[in-house]
């Protein structure tokens, strides 16, 4: 019973945002992030969109993610290369763009997600891969209800598939595989860093008052913890994406429901 | 000559320069479109093959789990020679070529999703990975046709209006420039088989 109010106060709350327009009729929205069913939050949006800033202004590679609640009346597969057309996902000639399309299942009792490859993506992520994806990176994901898990890791997996850090193929036949402790590996160096920085504040702040170092470091910390709102800014940095550049979409790409 | 005849003549040269450089223009265009949509016939060609050259081994994978449905196998087989054979010439396309393709491509999409319903029936098969890629490729390209098949017709419809709309219906009398062909989305014949499970 309680899970059945549940669903219906998700559905209500979707139905909220299903009024939406179809999408292909607007102008291009320049941002790689659309959540337009609602399924990320904040953070997780912006965590997203820091990592698809900066693979775009390192490898140039476009990637959309964009989860919708109407796809127009098309099919998933259509109305997510066709989005890609029309936005010009992808810089213009190199056709490198991606759309990651995703229909939270609580719309209509279907869940649908695509991956459409830009003409010029077709070779590095075939569609046999792209089906791999959303398999394997997605689903089982989707299924949880957990949309950031399955959206960040098929992101992540096509940055690093695309941008030429390991084939398709190895994609396929994992040696070992580094990304799992990525997490690890980013959480202890921040942790080095934030600690160093410390030590080398806390030694200067013991030298030039004439105390221990250890007093040095438990008045620091007392005091930074007044302020410690202003940790916040630290996320806030990064840079912002100028817009599509009129890539073009030939129809590659795989999709899957649950 | 006087002054006043000097302006008539000038005017009227002007009025014909003006007019030679709109029927340049006209032609231009009209060779343009003329020249791409011969073009995106090649890319339509292309898609299609794309698909006959994932059969063989799609047949292949079904036959080792399927292998007595050998009559639908062979059917497949059949409609890709069949499809393959047929050479369309580029500059020939008139509405009786494209429907001779059209047929026998649709020959394709029939026998590929009888196979495709076939194998609902053999659940080893649709988990076997291979397949199961070939599927998402089939699927892909089944996309990439409806893709270049519709950019083809886009080319064609604003040739054909630049040749039956004035002022180039007029200048078309000089150049003789046929309308050309395009793709008939007839009811069934060439739906793409949906390959969903």
């Amino acid at each position: 019973m309680k899970k059945l109010l549940t669903i219906l106060l998700l559905v209500l709350a979707f139905t909220g945002v299903s009024a939406q327009d179809c999408l292909l009729e607007k102008a291009p929205v320049p941002d790689l992030v659309q959540d337009y069913a609602g399924i990320l939050s904040e953070g997780e949006e912006q965590a997203l969109r820091q990592a698809l800033i900066a693979f775009n202004d390192t490898v140039s590679n476009e990637i959309l993610i964009v989860t919708v609640t109407d796809l127009c009346g098309y099919d998933k597969a259509k109305f997510t290369y066709t989005l890609g057309e029309k936005w010009g996902v992808g810089k213009k000639g190199k056709d490198n763009g991606i759309v990651i399309m995703v229909k939270p299942k609580e719309i209509d009792g279907r869940g649908d997600a695509f991956i459409a490859t830009g003409r010029g993506l077709e070779g590095v992520l075939p569609d046999a891969i792209a089906k791999r994806i959303i398999e394997n990176e997605m689903i089982p994901y989707f299924k949880q209800r957990d949309y950031y898990s399955g959206i960040s890791s098929a992101a992540a997996t096509a940055m690093e598939i695309t941008a030429g850090e390991y084939s398709a193929d190895e994609y396929v036949q994992p040696k070992l595989s580094l990304k799992k402790f990525m997490p690890f590996i980013f959480g202890i160096i921040a942790f080095i860093f934030i600690m160093s920085m410390k030590v080398g504040q806390t030694r200067r702040y013991a030298s030039s008052n004439g105390l221990g170092f250890w007093a040095a470091w438990s008045l620091m910390s007392a005091a930074s913890r007044s302020h410690s709102g202003s940790y916040g800014n630290f996320s806030s940095g990064g840079g912002s994406f100028g817009g599509f550049g009129g890539g073009s979409f030939g129809g590659g790409g795989a999709g899957g429901s649950w | 000559m006087d002054k006043k005849k000097m302006i008539k003549y000038g005017i009227i040269g002007g009025i014909l320069l003006l007019f030679i450089f709109s029927i340049f223009g006209s032609y231009n265009t009209m060779v343009e479109l003329d020249e791409n949509s011969t073009t995106q016939w090649a890319n339509v060609e292309s898609s299609y093959q794309r698909r006959a050259d994932l059969i063989p081994n799609l047949v292949n994978t079904v036959k080792g789990y399927a292998a007595h449905e050998k009559e639908t196998l062979t059917e497949v087989m059949n409609a890709r020679a069949k499809a393959t054979s047929i050479n369309i010439d580029a500059s020939k396309l008139d509405a009786a070529a494209i429907q001779k393709f059209q047929a026998a491509q649709s020959g394709i999409s029939g026998a590929l999703g009888k196979l495709m319903m076939v194998s609902e029936r053999y659940p080893d098969l649709k988990a076997n990975q291979n397949f199961l890629e070939l599927q998402a490729q089939l699927e892909g390209t089944e996309n990439r046709i409806n893709v270049e098949r519709n950019k083809f017709n886009e080319i064609v419809g604003a040739f054909n209006k630049k040749i039956k709309k004035l002022p180039g219906k007029l200048y078309n009398m000089l150049f003789g420039f046929e309308e050309r062909a395009r793709f008939e989305s007839k009811e069934g014949s060439d739906v793409a088989p949906t390959v969903e499970f």
